[in-house]
Formats: C-alpha cells, sequence, structure tokens
C-alpha cells in the first residue's frame, strides 16, 4: 500500500481542478482506504494521471524500417547503459523499443497506441511491443485499402465485409481500426494516388474514397469497437486539403470518428508558395461536431524521421526533399513509406505546418476532444511533448517563437491573433483523461477509486518545458517507475485488444479468397492469442444509447 | 506463380529479367538474360540511370560492360512500360568489386524509376532466418549487424565491429556461435583466432566450427523440430510449427539458461550512469 499527501491534483475525469488531495493505491489501483505502507510526501507538487498517447508509431514494420534507414542519428544521441536488470537502448529520431518505454514513462506517459499495424506484420508489431517496457499498449489494424475488403464493397455486399473486418481485428489482435488515405494507398500499388472522396481508385469502378470512409465508420460503431474509426484521411499535406477534410467531416456525420493529425489536414492555398493555414476554418466545423475527436499531429522544428502508410505521399516528400527514401508494399493490404526530414523555421511551408498544430489545439475549445500527439516520429519525436505544452501554456513564449518565422508568413497564420493560454487542467485533459476516453479505456486517465495507479507528480515551475520534461515521481500501476529523473523500475506493460463477434462462418467464405490472393497459408495468418503477453481484452461497446 | 486479379494468368503475365556473370540456372527460367561482365555491376547500373533520363552515353561505355545498348535501350523501354517492377538482388552484387556502392547505386536506379512506374527493390537474403536477425537487432539496438555493446549501450561500424573483422583483429576472448558455420566461410585468420578462443557453438549439425570449438551443444532444429519465428526476406513473419518432436533443446532454452546462469554471477559492468545525453 502507498499514500501520495498533500499534493494539489487536477483529474479532469472526476472533474477536480487543483484541489489538495491525498491519493491511496493498492494492488495497482487507486483506494479509498488506506492502512500501512509507504507514504510520498507531495506537499506543492502537481499530480496528474499519466500520460495517455492516442497516436503515436513505436512498434512495427514501418518504425523499424525507419531505424534502419537512421543510423546517422542513433551515433549522436542520446544511449541508455544497460544493467543488470534493464535493458539498453537508444533514443532519438527512432527510438529502439526499450528505450521507447524509458522515454515515454520518463515525461509520465503511461500508455501509448500504436497506430498504424498492417495484419500480415501483425505477428512483428506485437513482438516489439512486448519489447517496451513500462507502459499499456494498445494497436490498431490497417484495413482500408485491404483488397478482400475493397471488393466486398464494391459488390455492395456490406454485411459481409462488416464480419470479415471483425475477423482481421481478431487475427491482428488488434484494438481497432485505422484507415490510411482510403483507396489512395490501394491506387498506389500502380503509382496512383486518390486524393479526393470522388477520385477513382484502381481496380474498382463503384467503390470510392467517400463510400469506403462512411461505411467504415458504420461498420465499426455496429461492431462496438471502443475507439472509433481512426482516420488518416486523403490528400494529406497538400495545400488547399482543407476542402477534401471538411467533406470527409461531412460524410461522417452520424458516425463516430477520430482524426489523427489533423494538422496536416488543415491547409488552404494551392501551392506551395501560397499555402495557409486553414485551422480556423476546420475547427469552426470541428466544434459544431460533437461527433468526433482529433489529435493535434503537431510541428517542431528540428530533425525527424517521417513514416506513413500514405506511399504516394511518401513518393512526393522524397521528391520535394531529395533525401533518402525507404517504400514498403504490404501485398493486399497497404503500403509504407520512410523519408527523414528536417522542419526548418525559415521553411514557409514549414512554419505554416508548425502554426497549424498549435491553431488547432488552441481553436478547439473542448479539450476532451483535441489531444496532445505530433503522430511521432512525423510532425516531432514524442519526447518532446513537453516543448508543446510550454507552447500551448504561455503566450510570451509563443509570441517570441513566431518572431523567427519568415516575414511573409504574415495572413497565412492566425495564431498572432489568438491569446488563449492552457491551464493545467486543460493539459491534464489533453494528455490523459481525454484520449482515454476517446480509446475508450475508462481505467486508465483517471485518479478515482478502482482505477489503474497511474500518475505523475511534477515540480511546480515557471520553465514549463522543464516541468514537464522531468518529473519528479512517475507512477505505472502503483509502483515507481520514474524518480527525479533515474528509472526505477521496468515493469512489463499490458497489451488491450478487442474481440469483436462475426459469423464463425466466415472462415469458409475467406479461406478460398485468401489462398487465391496471399503468399502465405489461411492458418499462419492470424496472430495466436498466446504469443500476446499480459494481454487484456476491452469490451466491446453498444452505441446509440444514452450519453452518445 | 501466384495468380492474381491484376495478373490472372500467373507467371504467364510477368517478365523475369536475369543479370548475371554467367548463365546459370536460373537464366534458363528467366524469359531475357543479360550477361554483364565481371566486376562492371555499378558502371550497368549507372548507365542505366543515365539512360532513363535521356542522358548521352557512349557506345564505348556500354560495350564495356558486356551488354549492347540496343538491348539495353530495349530493357528499359519494357521497364517503364511495367505496372509495378521490383528488382531483386543479392551477395554477387554486394559482396563483389564496388560492394555497397552497388548496392547503393541499384537502391537509386529503383528509387529513381518511380518518376516512370512504380519500382522497388529487395534483398535476395540467404539461408536460414537471416532477416529475422537483422529486424530483432534492428528494433533491439537501432543497428541490423555490425554492433558493439561493449560500452552498455549499441553502437554501430561495419568494417569494425562486423563478425569477421572482430576475429580477424582477435579482438574477442570468447565466441559464442548460434545458426552459423563461420568455420567454413572465413578467412583464415578469423577460424584461427576461433580455434584459439574459447568458441561455444549451438547447431543441430556437427559443424566444421563445432569441430574447432570448445563445446558444442546439438540443438533442436528450428521449424522442424522447435517452434519460433521466422522472417521471409519481405520481413512478414512466419510462425514455425514444429513436425517432430527432439531430443535436444531449442536454440532459445540453451540461451535463456546460458543466460540465467550468468545472471549469477558479478556485474563487471557497475558504476556506469542510467544515460548519456549525447554520444558525440
Amino acid at each position: 500500500m502507498l499514500r501520495i499527501t498533500g499534493g494539489t491534483v487536477y483529474d479532469p475525469a472526476n472533474g477536480i481542478d487543483g484541489e489538495v488531495k491525498d491519493l491511496y493505491i493498492a494492488d495497482g489501483r487507486f483506494s479509498s482506504k488506506f492502512e500501512t505502507g509507504r507514504t510520498i510526501d507531495a506537499t506543492g507538487l502537481v499530480i496528474m494521471p499519466g500520460g495517455v498517447d492516442v497516436h503515436t508509431h513505436v512498434a512495427g514494420g514501418s518504425i523499424n524500417f525507419a531505424r534502419a534507414m537512421t543510423p546517422e542519428d542513433h551515433r549522436r544521441t542520446q544511449a541508455f547503459i544497460r544493467s543488470k536488470t534493464r535493458r539498453s537502448g537508444l533514443g532519438g529520431m527512432a527510438p529502439t523499443t526499450f528505450a521507447t518505454g524509458y522515454l515515454y514513462a520518463g515525461m509520465g506517459w503511461t500508455t501509448v497506441n500504436e497506430a498504424a499495424v498492417p495484419v500480415l506484420s501483425a505477428r512483428h508489431t506485437h513482438e516489439e511491443l512486448r519489447d517496451i517496457p513500462i507502459v499499456d499498449k494498445s494497436s490498431l489494424v490497417l484495413m482500408a485499402n485491404n483488397e478482400i475488403i475493397l471488393d466486398l464493397l464494391e459488390e455492395g455486399e456490406d454485411e459481409r465485409a462488416k464480419h470479415i473486418l471483425a475477423w482481421h481485428i481478431w487475427a491482428a489482435k488488434s484494438y481497432g481500426v485505422k484507415a490510411v488515405n482510403p483507396g489512395g494507398v490501394a491506387s498506389w500499388k500502380y503509382g496512383n494516388d486518390a486524393k479526393h472522396l470522388t477520385s477513382k481508385i484502381d481496380g474498382y469502378d463503384h467503390v470510392t474514397p467517400g463510400t469506403i470512409i462512411t461505411k467504415f465508420a458504420k461498420m465499426i460503431d455496429e461492431l462496438g469497437i471502443p475507439h472509433p474509426l481512426h482516420l488518416h484521411c486523403n490528400n494529406l499535406g497538400a495545400p488547399g486539403n482543407v476542402e477534401t477534410t471538411l467533406e470527409t467531416m461531412r460524410h461522417l456525420e452520424g458516425s463516430r470518428a477520430h482524426f489523427a493529425h489533423l494538422q496536416y489536414h488543415a491547409y488552404g492555398g494551392d501551392d506551395w508558395g501560397n499555402m495557409r493555414s486553414e485551422a480556423a476554418q476546420l475547427a469552426d466545423y470541428f466544434n459544431a461536431h460533437p461527433n468526433m475527436t482529433t489529435d493535434a499531429g503537431a510541428v517542431l522544428f528540428g530533425d525527424t524521421v517521417t513514416i506513413t502508410a500514405d506511399g504516394p505521399w511518401q513518393h512526393l516528400l522524397y521528391k520535394l526533399t531529395g533525401r533518402k527514401w525507404g517504400n514498403l508494399d504490404v501485398e493486399n493490404e497497404t503500403g509504407c513509406g520512410i523519408v527523414p526530414y528536417t522542419y526548418r523555421p525559415s521553411n514557409l511551408v514549414n512554419a505554416v505546418q508548425w502554426a497549424v498544430g498549435l491553431e488547432l489545439l488552441l481553436l478547439i475549445n473542448d479539450p476532451w476532444r483535441v489531444f496532445l500527439s505530433t503522430d511521432h516520429p512525423n510532425g516531432a519525436c514524442f519526447w518532446r511533448y513537453p516543448e508543446i505544452i510550454q507552447l500551448l501554456m504561455c503566450s510570451d513564449y509563443r509570441n517570441e517563437c513566431m518572431a523567427n518565422l519568415p516575414p511573409n508568413i504574415k495572413n497565412k497564420i492566425s495564431l498572432p491573433e489568438i491569446d488563449r493560454e492552457y491551464t493545467l487542467y486543460e493539459i491534464a485533459t489533453i494528455t490523459s483523461a481525454g484520449p482515454s476516453r476517446a480509446l475508450g479505456l475508462p481505467q486508465k486517465g483517471d485518479l478515482g477509486i478502482g482505477k489503474d495507479a497511474d500518475l505523475v507528480i511534477y515540480h511546480q515551475d515557471h520553465d514549463i518545458a522543464r516541468m514537464f520534461g522531468h518529473p519528479r515521481y512517475v507512477f505505472k500501476g502503483g509502483e515507481i517507475v520514474i524518480e527525479e529523473g533515474d528509472i526505477r523500475e521496468t515493469p512489463d506493460g499490458r497489451e488491450y485488444l478487442v474481440q469483436p463477434s462475426y459469423d464463425p462462418e466466415i472462415d469458409k467464405f475467406l479461406r478460398p479468397l485468401f489462398e487465391d490472393r496471399y503468399c502465405m497459408s489461411f492458418e499462419n495468418y492470424p496472430v495466436e492469442m498466446e504469443r500476446i503477453e499480459r494481454s487484456q481484452i476491452q469490451d466491446c461497446v453498444t452505441l446509440g444509447g444514452e450519453g452518445e | 506463380m501466384q495468380k492474381s486479379k491484376f495478373l490472372p494468368r500467373g507467371r504467364k503475365d510477368r517478365t523475369v529479367v536475369m543479370v548475371d556473370i554467367r548463365e546459370t540456372k536460373s537464366a534458363k527460367a528467366a524469359d531475357h538474360f543479360l550477361q554483364v561482365r565481371p566486376g562492371k555491376d555499378f558502371e550497368l547500373l549507372t548507365i542505366m540511370r543515365a539512360m532513363i533520363k535521356d542522358q548521352e552515353i557512349s557506345e564505348a561505355e556500354v560495350a564495356a560492360t558486356g551488354v549492347s545498348m540496343e538491348v539495353l535501350r530495349d530493357l528499359i523501354d519494357q521497364m517503364k512500360k511495367a505496372k509495378f517492377g521490383v528488382m531483386f538482388f543479392g551477395m554477387g552484387l554486394s559482396m563483389t568489386r564496388g560492394k555497397h556502392m552497388n548496392a547503393a547505386a541499384l537502391l537509386t536506379f529503383a528509387a529513381e524509376m518511380n518518376a516512370f512506374t512504380k519500382f522497388v527493390a529487395m534483398p535476395m537474403r540467404g539461408h536460414g532466418n537471416v532477416t529475422g536477425a537483422d529486424v530483432i537487432m534492428r528494433w533491439q539496438t537501432g543497428y541490423p549487424f555490425g554492433i558493439s555493446l561493449n560500452r552498455g549501450y549499441p553502437r554501430y561500424n561495419p568494417g569494425e565491429f562486423s563478425t569477421v573483422d572482430v576475429l580477424v583483429r582477435g579482438d574477442t576472448d570468447c565466441a559464442f556461435i548460434i545458426g552459423a558455420d563461420p568455420g567454413a566461410t572465413m578467412p583464415k585468420p578469423a577460424i584461427d583466432h576461433l580455434a584459439k578462443v574459447p568458441t561455444i557453438v549451438l547447431d543441430p549439425h556437427v559443424t566444421h566450427t563445432s569441430r574447432l570449438s570448445r563445446v558444442h551443444i546439438t540443438t533442436a532444429p528450428a521449424g522442424i523440430a522447435a517452434p519460433g519465428t521466422g522472417y521471409r526476406m519481405d520481413e512478414v513473419p512466419m510462425p514455425l510449427k514444429p513436425a517432430l518432436n527432439s531430443p535436444y533443446p531449442s536454440d532459445e532454452e540453451v540461451v535463456r539458461r546460458i543466460k540465467e546462469a550468468i545472471a549469477e554471477k558479478p556485474d563487471w559492468m557497475t558504476n556506469q550512469p542510467q544515460m548519456i545525453e549525447s554520444q558525440v
């Protein structure tokens, strides 16, 4: 048992905004009673629930390809030295698995959602997730360019497509569904893209990106997957793409949806020279439609490596930058591209991107629906989150940073007119309570009785980046994992899965299709349950009732 | 060969071009065979990179590669018309004159072909689970091979930390060999060093390396009598399901037991910081 006394608690899930409150922990959860055990005096310190990352890329084929492509970064970055009980690792743009756990926990994050897993390499992703210590994990399976599902939607076999979708979620031992550039990645196998919701998809006459998006959101709601459709829209990164994004949002009325890294989808203009922020327009629509959540996908200046299932975009980025380019095609399912990238304040496009990420976080007025992310490692590495928190909490600091942007950015961004400053309560919402709710993990991001005792204790500090970058204590499952910048314990985290129900006869339908198209046997395709260590199956939910 | 929606006739819808210094059995299975002069891979690849961009090339430069201009023009024409091209390459490219420069030229060629049509390149890996070792080293250390952990964290330098270099320099005082037979393939100074230091071999068979080792432990062959995972060369992991029982332990079990025994010993690397901020 453990007692934390005197701390100033920010617990948005329970409406607690800076109250001095004692917390008791027993058996890894918050408890109402304390009998004996250690007492930690947190007087004068700030307590929040452990951070939850709704969208990150930390495990699997794509990040591992990025690691292979960036030895020059591993060579210079921070190194974790092994001890008798702790594995070594490297930080940097694409941290190794062990270092990923240390770095997340080191800034107080205790749950992460790996946002892009092809079924074919799900076995690999789970092996990597097992090697990420401390944090709890979940993963989303890439389905919106899956040939078998697109064929069924083309034929109007929506009901069967739903069962096949549920089958794949369980086969990949995933927690939900990610859609990346629906139809566009399928077209990329032939060097093409699908930029608009009405674009032609190679190999299909009827189905369009618009139909895929609408039907996927509906299927996921009907299956009761706790986390809604997790959508990377078409036309990422392109000037003028706000039209595609707004059209996508209109397609999703009446369904739940999570918009990933909205920053990359909020641009006006029609070429790189006149690209401007349309965050205000997007935020207006978003504010009026409570069916949606989003994560910012914010950009920070500096070196990183971009990785996405959006293959055609990455080919364009390679042509724009002339830097290294890696491409992976995953049979009938999806693709992936990797390009190292440097965001520079002197570059007008990068400067607009930097502003758009912050504008979305500041202009979307409900912190329960917009979450902190950098689409790690795309916009910046996750271990730089404290810098974003500082930008959100201090408008003076924002203005200082804006002074470094090119002068011709005037009228292209709205950030200079925004004076909102986040409070600690709002920070706890966008980093923990909000993403937990969006993921459908009620045991996370909540300091209430019976919930998982994942929490972080910060020193009060006027230097916000330092405060959030160097917690006094981090607790995971009631255990002290970080104390004053030192790693104390490296427990194994859990892995969350969902098991949606599907017609067991669907195997018979799928097997011949699969054997016709894939190059492995049907039996070897699903990830075996015994390969997931410390798995926890979350219940599916019923939608359409009260509270929705 | 696999039939698909876009290639309904399987092999008949595909074109295979083989490039080698001699006409091998694989060449007979191909639609076209190009015989390149030994040591001229880099030149041939560079000429083709120039030709796809319609840059001028002299007849003499082309002739030096052993392939005619006409054949090259025809090949490039076919490549540009392909819907999806794949360049497979192996040790004939990466271990001959030019080495990694040849591989770099080929990868650049594949990337540049995407200005015309979809093209990718993929290494043809050797026997066994080479890709699996490479994949796991990458997620655990950031690097695929040629890694030194002697400072307590991973460092990478092929040519310095690769197995053959470490052995030739005589830098190790012990060697632990799993699923490989360096005693059959490495240069003599490396083999001499393996014979000199305590070498431990885990293998289902008695190998050349076993004969010069201090200890050989027979293990169950993975995928036949031991379960596990094998990574295909496109990095798709396949479950290995044993068909037979073996009286021998798996590699995994032996390694785990050795690790447990080592954990009993005092740690030789004490008083290290947990982390260093920057390596440079």
